[in-house]
């Protein structure tokens, strides 16, 4: 009904998160390259951690883009950016060792083009659309693409549509048994974006806080982590995956209690089978 | 003939299947006050109505249950695609699933909750030992159910898609089914039960909610066995509807002709079609207007 | 969805603006040619039906009657969710029916997704005035018009007080009806398309044969359906601020501004859909 959309001032500059979250998401994507370099499987968590980054960045833009009011829930801006970035990851996850760069130029053409659409066509005329939608098409690419890599160890095409399948000793390559054969790409899809909207859409309110917001998309981010490094038993070997697994374990386990902490500093108070406190002259 | 009946035993299952899910769905975002019916519990403490709700705003109940059931199915993909038996890996995926549900839910309800501050409004940490696990509980049931219908439908009748994409269509599906039918008798039902029955409730009463039970203070368990009552069966019979009819026009009529189904699809919106405008008209004729019209027009 | 108040909820209609008109026609002009270029007429055969599938998920969304938060408390007609989720609950529902459908060729598989969606918003929709109904005692009354077009009911003495009416009235059911089939329409389009240039395209590139390559085929399509569906339905959901009762709301009027907003969208969505297995091997 009449919930506003009000959020906390101050903390870090919008633009510092964005440029921390480019360069930090590319570089960590491309670190999953390694496992092509050295023949390894042991270096695809970092596309997992690639993704964490780019909630982190995407977190604080929603939040710039939803406190103008859109009119429509906060989630919808997480299925539009997905909406782009799984399009974007795809597409530039064809051209092998370009793939994250392809994604960020393919990611920003989606975004802007559904940007200007959204403002000068369907007229909502809020100055951050483009910018936003832009970013947040980014972000949703590189959230697809750096928890494709670590669910099969690449960023390549043509690697997330081969799989192995052992059977009765023998090991046959299938089109089955893959990131997109078998629909895991789904998988990615929604847990992206749930993850980027999820850490304002639960933190709105007058007091909302940024450091309390991204530890939130950090801990969503690593909380995404765990199930698709569960899936990774399945493409990758047993000790890259449990490496990926313990990883994000320990990152989410920190991250959760960090959050905790940080809702006891800004909750009104941290009560325990207490009863309704009457606020005590009628009304805040 | 013996494939229709076949058809046909597995339409019945994955309906009952269904039904369960839509049931299990309402409830379970009921008691976690998810979905429109939350911004009621999002307003309260800024009107000065503090109460000790769950407040899990995750997302809309679409896009959460997409991710719930798209994750329990992608798990016990990966679990079936890791030679683990199908109903053991339907299991443990959707087990897991429901172990990400649960820190969404607590992490939703502490940031929403820690930022309504301003208004006195403090975190009961109490709500979230006992709530949370009762939500789980029930939307391990809805996502069960709902991977174990999809798997029916790839590996009974033969549906192309693989099991996480098919997760995904009827997660959100079901979340569409059950926050339509379910939201309505929780959000006016239940909040304002202070509020005259049989009218919406004035705009003047929004974050007038419900805070005390019978008995002490309200919490949102209490709104799960309301719920239970109506509104999740009716989500349950609504979802259950649909898969239903959704299976059952395309087992037993493609056989006659390929047009079959979608005939009989058309014929079956006609028929509700006619059920919705009796009852519409029932409700007309015995509930009767609250005003006369020459008042109204004024 | 939670209820966040829209910025300009009774601004009248503004038309788009020349830049934005220009703008979609190059963007549409130029998706066309680069398809052309990139797999012949088959390339432009599949973003025109990617086009026409947007715009059809773009224009059910106008038809599905959403009431967002207020509706769970009766407080304004129509179902009480999001617009967005809704249509994608109605439409991904069509496309499940019409993938499975998809052999027996074009026609039927569209028709079958059309049916698809339009069945599960009758039952829904049915499901909510059952709720209003029995559960809530609350007949439907539309806030918007006075009188039901199909029906020729009257609302007005039938709103309660304080409230913008309540329920779905018979036009509101209609309009669900055909908002859900139009979205599986749509959507169903959207994945035949995609899926007929993936199943030239793969064996091809792969040395494979069509049924080797069927999972990954349909999977693509699959998952660039949805995508480009939830592209279309939030531009749709952007357009009408939030809620909407249906056909007969004065919001309906709006809709051309979608429309444009959707064919460029799923255009360039759409090229790079199609365009996506020509670089594969180059690099």
């Amino acid at each position: 009904m009449s919930v506003k959309i009000e959020v906390g001032a101050g903390g870090i500059p919008h633009n510092q998160i964005l440029i921390y979250g480019l360069v930090g998401s590319l570089v960590l994507i491309y670190l999953t390259y390694l496992n092509t370099y050295f023949q390894t499987e042991y270096f695809a968590f970092f596309g997992g951690l690639a993704a964490v980054v780019a909630l982190l960045w995407g977190t604080d833009t929603i939040k710039h883009l939803c406190s103008y009011g859109l009119g429509t829930g906060v989630p919808s801006a997480g299925m539009i950016a997905l909406g782009s970035g799984v399009v974007a990851a795809l597409f530039g996850a064809t051209t092998g060792p370009f793939a994250p760069i392809v994604t960020i130029i393919i990611a920003a053409i989606i975004g802007a083009v559904a940007g200007l659409m959204a403002n000068a066509v369907v007229r909502m005329d809020i100055p951050v659309m483009v910018v936003s939608l832009i970013e947040l098409a980014i972000v949703g690419a590189m959230t697809v693409l750096g928890l494709a890599a670590m669910a099969c160890g690449t960023f390549e095409f043509l690697g997330m549509i081969t799989g192995t399948v052992t059977f009765l000793g023998f090991t046959m390559l299938t089109y089955e048994t893959s990131v997109i054969g078998g629909g895991i790409i789904a998988v990615i899809f929604m847990l992206g974006a749930i993850a980027i909207q999820h850490p304002f859409n639960a933190c709105l309110g007058p007091g909302e806080q940024q450091d309390r917001t991204l530890m939130l998309a950090a801990e969503c981010g690593f909380l995404s982590m765990i199930p698709v490094a569960i899936i990774s038993f399945a493409f990758i070997g047993a000790y890259a995956a449990l490496i990926a697994l313990v990883i994000s374990i320990i990152g989410w386990l920190y991250t959760y209690q960090q959050y905790i902490e940080l809702s006891k500093r800004d909750a009104y108070a941290w009560l325990d089978a207490q009863p309704i406190m009457e606020p005590e002259e009628g009304g805040a | 003939m013996e494939e229709i009946v076949f058809g046909i035993g597995i339409t019945a299952l994955a309906g009952a299947l269904a039904t369960v899910a839509g049931a299990a769905e309402d409830t379970e975002s009921d008691i976690g006050s998810q979905g429109d019916p939350n911004s009621q519990v999002q307003l309260a403490p800024q009107m000065g109505y503090i109460h000790r709700i769950f407040n899990k705003a995750v997302a809309g109940e679409p896009p959460a249950y997409g991710l719930w059931v798209a994750l329990g199915a992608g798990l016990a993909w990966a679990f079936m695609a890791m030679q683990i038996n199908p109903i053991l890996a339907i299991v443990l995926g959707s087990a897991l699933a429901v172990f990400v549900q649960g820190v969404y839910a607590t992490t939703a309800y502490l940031g929403r909750t820690a930022s309504l501050a301003k208004f006195g409004q403090p975190v009961y940490i109490d709500i979230l030992k006992s709530m949370t696990t009762v939500t789980m509980a029930h939307a391990f049931v809805a996502i069960f159910t709902t991977v174990a219908m999809c798997h029916l439908m790839i590996s009974a009748l033969g549906h192309p898609f693989p099991l996480p994409l098919l997760g995904l269509v009827w997660g959100i599906a079901l979340g569409a089914a059950g926050s339509a039918t379910g939201n309505p008798f929780y959000g006016k039902e239940r909040q304002y039960q202070e509020q005259k029955f049989g009218a919406g409730v004035p705009i003047s009463a929004s974050g007038n909610i419900v805070r005390y039970a019978e008995a002490g203070q309200r919490n949102s368990l209490d709104n799960g066995f309301f719920s239970a009552k109506l509104g999740g069966p009716a989500s349950g019979i609504c979802f259950g509807l649909i898969v239903f009819f959704e299976l059952w026009r395309t087992v037993v009529f493609e056989e006659l002709n390929i047009w079959g189904p979608i005939i009989v699809g058309v014929v079956v919106i006609l028929i509700f079609a006619i059920i919705d405008r009796y009852i519409e008209v029932w409700a007309r004729k015995n509930f009767g207007p609250y005003t006369t019209p020459e008042e109204a027009s004024s | 969805m939670s209820a966040l108040g829209g910025p300009k909820q009774t601004a009248g209609v503004q038309p788009p603006t020349a830049i934005g008109i220009v703008l979609s026609i190059i963007l549409i002009v130029a998706a066309l040619g680069l398809a052309y270029y990139l797999v012949q007429m088959a390339g432009v055969i599949a973003v025109v039906g990617i086009i026409i599938g947007g715009v059809l998920i773009a224009f059910g969304v106008h038809f599905v009657p959403v009431g967002g938060a207020p509706a769970a408390m009766g407080q304004s007609p129509g179902i009480a969710t999001g617009v967005a989720m809704l249509a994608a609950g109605a439409g991904l529902a069509g496309l499940f029916g019409g993938a499975w459908a998809a052999p027996f060729g074009f026609a039927v598989a569209l028709a079958g997704g059309a049916v698809g969606g339009g069945l599960l918003m009758a039952i829904t929709c049915t499901m909510v005035n059952v709720i209003y109904i029995f559960g809530m005692g609350i007949p439907a009354a539309s806030g918007k018009v006075d009188k039901d077009p199909i029906t020729g009911d009257t609302f007005p003495e039938y709103k309660s007080q304080g409230t913008e009416g309540h329920g779905l009235p018979f036009i509101s059911w209609v309009g669900g009806v055909v908002g859900g089939a139009l979205g599986g329409l749509g959507g169903t389009l959207i994945y035949l398309e995609l899926l007929d240039v993936y199943q030239a395209q793969l064996p091809v590139l792969l040395n494979t044969t069509v049924e080797q390559i069927a999972p990954v085929a349909i999977s693509l399509a699959g998952v660039f359906a949805i995508a480009m569906f939830l592209i279309n339905a939030v531009l749709a959901a952007y357009n009408i601020t939030g809620t909407i009762e249906g056909p007969h709301d004065p919001k309906f009027k709006r809709f051309p501004r979608a429309i444009i907003a959707a064919a460029v969208a799923s255009a360039v969505a759409g090229i790079f859909a199609i365009g996506l297995l020509e670089l594969v091997g180059v690099f």
